[in-house]
């Protein structure tokens, strides 16, 4: 199947090297401590994040940081056909697993001793870099809610199907069973903290595909703060500063 | 060139970004030092919000301008050991009572955490002959301190003989290493003049229809408070109020 035309166009008309179109709410679940909308193309994600707050099992309490918890569930009505076991499953439990870790790494946990933060993440659509979405969403709604961080945490996949390197794949390009590079990144730190890839892949292309999804981590974290900037400008505005 | 310093000054920043070097600034809350590839040490935000730089107090040896990062949204305040919080006392027991902790300093908290008054925590003499129910009631809001188990330690090794100076750097490690955490809860401690009760209401009343008269009772003495309707004097621990 031809997922690079000969014009270098894909499958939705996307050059190899461009990102799907990003779009970012702040706020949108009031109850939470601090939560966020994020969407990349037709995949549409949200995050809730509560903390920090008491530890609610005594064993997991941790004396000199706080304890991240991660909860990564899909909707019944994300995919095409309707999912059986939203939470649970391996997939579900792999994913939060990851999302924790790094969003462990860029949280200053030892500012909140005993303390538990909880993020929780939900597909509502899923089209292909559904991990990465909600990475960039569990990082703004952690801004959202004041929570002291090293750095911004972004993330994108990359792809390489028919010779090319592609940026950001979405479902069907992601099911074509090719190499899928998922990189989380600190972009003002420069420092990778997630790299997972699914298939195989030669080292001197992997080099390249890997550099494709830092450049597309970058772009993402330009706009994160962006959007950062505008819901503080807006907040100050209401509060009438 | 002073318009544009104060424009600088107060822009927007967001977690990660460089605020300057750590040679020329110090770090105030909502921001972090650390040192790069090439071991500079900078000072970076930790939170969104507005940057501001602070003088540096007249009477320090550091003359480096304080920078601060302040967001629209602190985080939920956590009690730390040492620090003065406000808890409602939900239940007591002979030898403790268990409370919800309401605030931290100034600052209320997003839920509550769970703190306990151990009977030996309550006041400073005596500390064997407390009776429980009478220094606390279900309902009481009490201000109290957050127990460090270091002081603590400290506290009592200081009368210990100088004989013992071996054995006591050996029970500080220990003790030390016995954190808060093997607690289910933090400890609190009322054992200073100003902490203790400081709002109680006053239980049934003399009369039968007057049951749970309800009224804020008035601190008489540091073991007691009285009813203004009914008169009735109520035993508690009290804090010293005012100056």
């Amino acid at each position: 199947m031809e997922f690079v035309s000969p014009e270098g166009l894909r499958l939705d008309g996307r050059r190899p090297t461009e990102m799907r179109q990003l779009r970012a709410a702040i706020g949108a679940v009031s109850k939470a401590d601090g939560s966020a909308v994020f969407e990349m193309g037709n995949t549409k994600v949200i995050a809730a994040v509560y903390g920090p707050r008491e530890v609610e099992n005594k064993a997991e309490l941790i004396n000199d940081q706080a304890l991240v918890r991660c909860e990564y569930t899909m909707a019944n009505f994300s995919t095409g056909d309707r999912v059986r076991k939203p939470k649970g499953d391996r997939r579900s439990t792999e994913i939060s697993l990851v999302i924790r870790q790094t969003m462990e790494a860029c949280i200053m946990t030892h500012l909140m001793p005993r303390s538990q933060i909880d993020i929780f993440v939900q597909v509502l659509q899923a089209d292909g870099g559904t991990r990465s979405a909600c990475i960039n969403a569990a990082t703004l709604a952690l801004a959202d809610a004041g929570i002291p961080m090293r750095d911004l945490v972004t993330s994108c996949s990359a792809g390489y199907l028919n010779s090319t390197p592609l940026l950001d794949l979405n479902y069907v390009e992601d099911s074509a069973g090719g190499p899928d590079v998922t990189v989380g990144f600190l972009p003002k730190l420069d420092k990778v903290t997630l790299l997972q890839m699914d298939s195989k892949l030669s080292m001197d292309i992997f080099q390249s595909v890997m550099q494709l999804a830092i450049e597309g981590c970058k772009a993402i974290a330009n706009y994160i703060r962006e959007v950062l900037h505008e819901n503080t400008k807006q907040l100050e505005y209401r509060r009438g500063v | 060139m002073g318009e544009k310093l104060a424009e600088e000054e107060r822009e927007i920043v967001t977690p990660g970004e460089v605020l300057g070097r750590a040679a020329e600034l110090k770090a105030g809350k909502g921001t972090y030092v650390s040192a790069d590839g090439a071991g500079v040490s900078y000072v970076y935000a930790s939170l969104t919000g507005r940057r501001a730089l602070l003088p540096p107090p007249p009477d320090s040896p550091d003359k480096r301008p304080i920078v601060e990062v302040t967001g629209h949204k602190a985080h939920g305040a956590v009690p730390e050991p040492g620090c003065i919080v406000l808890a409602r006392v939900k239940k007591v027991m002979a030898k403790m009572a268990s409370a919800d902790i309401m605030c931290v300093g100034e600052r209320s908290v997003r839920e509550k955490f769970t703190g306990v008054i151990r009977q030996q925590d309550v006041r400073a003499t005596e500390i064997d002959k407390v009776d429980m129910h009478a220094s606390f009631r279900v309902g009481d809001i009490v201000r109290a301190v957050v127990v460090s188990l270091v002081h603590m330690v400290l506290l009592f090794l200081v009368p210990s003989h100088v004989a013992l100076l071996g054995g006591t750097c050996i029970i500080l490690d220990t003790f030390t290493k016995l954190s808060l955490g093997d607690a289910r809860a933090y400890y609190l401690s009322t054992a200073k003049n100003e902490l203790g009760v400081v709002s109680a209401e006053s239980t049934a009343g003399l009369r039968p229809e007057m049951v749970l008269a309800g009224e804020m009772m008035i601190p008489i003495s540091w073991t007691e408070m009285q009813c203004p309707v009914t008169g009735q004097i109520e035993q508690r621990k009290v804090a010293k109020v005012g100056n």
